[in-house]
């Protein structure tokens, strides 16, 4: 199963939100939908959903055009909400029938995974009684009661304690190992790198960057080195670098344990290597520097604010 | 169609398994039957006038009319005109003692050993004593009249006069036959003031827990889910017609076991509330057709109302202008029962905002040909179709709108440039 999304632009009223999105995602992989508060990441879920009516552009699943009634879908939205006053196994069958699912069914589906998340001793207790992250996970099994082909989480993570999470990235790998269409948004880069072998980021209504981790970090990584001394601290170590070799490299960024040195046109590794044995540098770390997801996202959109 | 009945199933469960809203109902319902069964255990014949007392052979209830002399009236006669006898015929269940002097009569009043006291100082005038003087006090309305017959009586005695012949020469019986021909608005002037209160309060009452039903799955963002999972034609849909069956439901528990509890003990109250309580079937039924209905109108206006906010607290602000009209076709409704076929009235009953009060206030009082009701009927169901369709527009807009409430004019505005 493969989902495009092809050139939507959204406006409300006067204002355009989304300026043109594209990207893709296929059964058995997990998409990191990212962007900063506000960047249309909601609205692009929404039209998805079929909440809001994009304007122009469009949605296929396997080439057709995608028709999210016709298809079980569970979305896990930012604004988390259910019930307070409700029993949980009462809304999270309510949740499944309007989503199709026959009362027994939804029941058996409910009981897997308020288990699965292990939260099924509160089945019957008022929503509103339970911790903020039994509530959240909670939320989580409601999202997948149905049994949902695809399964959209946006910031599934936050007000989890590690062992909650580590229980939610279980269930993510599972789902993603069921080869079902997940995409996932969030600020926490790290559960994004974790999962997700595509990205797709937006800023401002517009994708910035998209493609495969792996060949983004790569190709951000590409002429960057990082480099520690033993005998000498980040900054010392930055000062005399850019003393001494700035025909070679430029410090591009400062880590608490390292340097990242950018390659000057032309240069070559080796060369540098030599500089550095040559030189009183006890070299304590050298090597190709792979950027983390973080340090991309800053570097794409956070200089703007 | 589907994902409506299930909002609706679900919905339905908010009031049903809801222990204060069944706890409430049952409990009104039995304490406004239980109210209406009372004169068959207490004697309430000072308040109803019929004694019921106990059948000893067959253990059932009986009615009498004679009831025992309870209450004792003292009286202290100066003048020399007072006749015990005709006391007693005209002050019915009233044992009549005399007193020895004023203060003696006072005592008694302050021991509350006697109800009411009159002191005779002349042949035309009294003195009246009460411990607690009641609002609806007619003793002396009564001795007056017994005063006035002494008078006439001393007076026919000395001049030779036959008083019954003088009496019967004022007092001619006339007889009268009356005959109400089409509806006697005296006699259904009460019932429909108080239906029209009542359903003006099920709107008032229900319309705002639809609204805070609806504003609180903006609140706790259960919208957030829910709009992605059904349409909100059918969250909007659901939520009103549960909302109208509950109130239904609960209007209806309380008002059968009252008219039904009133029908088993009408006998019993003499027929006393007949004009609260003793509603035609033609009323009840137009009551029932065009309540529900101006209800359902309502309703919708109200949900979308709610959808306008994200804050319980402003649903008042949100809901105030739809209360002004309310309260004003509310204020127009009872005014106009004084004057059922006026045109008025008429024409409010024609309007969707109006017709669910004024209607059927004419159908119970005034005269009404059948293609009236019939055509204002389908005006209020078309508009209670217009305004579902308007409403669940507005919902969809409006539900995932967070922040400051929104106005009616942005959301119609809003509306209006996406088609």
């Amino acid at each position: 199963m493969k989902l495009e999304v092809k050139d939507i632009r959204k406006s409300f009223g006067e204002t355009e939100i989304l300026h043109g999105i594209n990207f893709e995602v296929e059964s058995g992989r997990a998409l990191g939908l990212l962007g900063r508060n506000g960047a249309g990441k909601t609205t692009t879920i929404r039209i998805l959903m079929d909440v809001f009516h994009a304007n122009s552009g469009e949605i296929l699943l396997d080439g057709e055009k995608f028709i999210p009634s016709k298809h079980q879908i569970g979305y896990l939205p930012e604004e988390r909400g259910l019930y307070p006053k409700r029993k949980v196994m009462d809304q999270m069958i309510y949740l499944a029938n309007l989503r199709g699912m026959k009362n027994r069914e939804a029941k058996v589906n409910a009981e897997k995974w308020l288990k699965r998340l292990e939260v099924f001793e509160y089945a019957s207790r008022k929503l509103e009684t339970l911790s903020k992250g039994n509530q959240q996970k909670v939320q989580l099994a409601s999202t997948l009661v149905c049994n949902p082909e695809i399964v959209i989480l946006d910031e599934p993570f936050s007000g989890l304690d590690p062992v909650n999470s580590q229980i939610l990235k279980d269930v993510v790998n599972e789902l993603i190992a069921d080869k079902r269409l997940v995409i996932f948004s969030s600020h926490q880069m790290s559960y994004v790198e974790e999962f997700c072998d595509h990205i797709t980021i937006i800023d401002h209504g517009r994708v910035v960057l998209a493609g495969e981790l792996k060949e983004i970090k790569k190709e951000y990584g590409k002429n960057r080195l990082m480099l520690a001394a033993e005998n000498d601290s980040v900054e010392h170590l930055a000062e005399k670098v850019e003393r001494e070799w700035p025909d070679l490299v430029r410090v591009s960024g400062r880590k608490k344990e390292f340097l990242i040195l950018e390659l000057k046109e032309g240069v070559d590794r080796r060369r540098l290597m030599e500089k550095l044995v040559a030189s009183d540098v006890e070299v304590e770390r050298f090597g190709r520097y792979e950027p983390s997801l973080n340090d991309i996202f800053v570097s794409k959109v956070g200089e703007e604010g | 169609m589907k994902q409506f009945w299930i909002v609706l199933k679900y919905e339905l469960r908010e009031y049903f398994e809801n222990k204060v809203f069944m706890g409430l109902t049952a409990v009104l319902a039995i304490l406004g039957a239980g109210a209406l069964f009372l004169p068959r255990f207490v004697d309430m014949s000072g308040f109803t006038g019929v004694q019921v007392t106990e059948n000893a052979e067959s253990g059932e209830s009986g009615e009498t009319e004679t009831p025992e002399d309870d209450r004792v009236f003292l009286y202290l006669d100066h003048a020399g005109v007072v006749r015990e006898d005709i006391l007693g015929e005209m002050f019915p269940g009233v044992a009549w003692q005399q007193a020895a002097d004023v203060e003696a009569l006072k005592s008694s009043l302050e021991a509350q050993e006697a109800e009411a006291g009159f002191v005779v100082t002349g042949d035309s005038e009294y003195e009246y004593y009460v411990f607690n003087k009641s609002m609806g006090d007619s003793n002396t309305a009564v001795f007056d009249q017994a005063m006035k017959l002494f008078y006439r009586m001393d007076y026919c005695a000395v001049a030779g006069l036959d008083l019954n012949e003088i009496t019967a020469m004022y007092d001619a019986p006339i007889t009268v036959t009356e005959t109400v021909l089409n509806k006697d608005s005296g006699s259904n002037y009460w019932y429909c003031y108080v239906l029209v209160i009542l359903v003006f309060m099920l709107i008032v009452y229900y319309g705002q827990m639809i609204a805070v039903s609806v504003t609180s799955e903006k609140s706790n963002r259960a919208i957030e889910v829910l709009v992605t999972s059904t349409s909100p034609n059918s969250l909007l849909f659901g939520k009103v017609i549960a909302g109208a069956v509950g109130g239904v439901f609960q209007m209806g528990v309380m008002m059968g076991a009252i008219l039904i509890s009133y029908q088993i003990n009408r006998d019993q109250w003499g027929g006393m509330l007949d004009m609260l309580l003793y509603i035609p079937a033609e009323v009840l039924l137009a009551f029932a057709f065009f309540g529900l209905g101006g209800y359902l109108f309502y309703a919708f206006l109200y949900g979308a109302m709610g959808a306008l906010v994200s804050k319980t607290e402003d649903i008042s602000k949100s809901v105030s202008g739809l209360m002004i009209v309310i309260m004003v076709v509310y204020f127009f409704s009872l005014l106009q029962l004084t004057d059922v076929d006026g045109n008025v009235i008429k024409i409010l009953s024609f309007l969707p905002i109006s017709s669910y009060s004024t209607m059927f206030a004419r159908i119970g009082m005034g005269t009404v040909a059948a293609w009236e009701i019939i055509v204002s009927f389908l005006i209020l169901v078309l508009s209670i179709v217009g305004v579902g369709i308007l409403g669940a527009k507005i919902y969809r807009m409006g539900t995932l709108r967070y922040g400051n409430p929104i106005k009616i004019s942005t959301a119609l505005k809003s509306l209006k440039k996406s088609e």
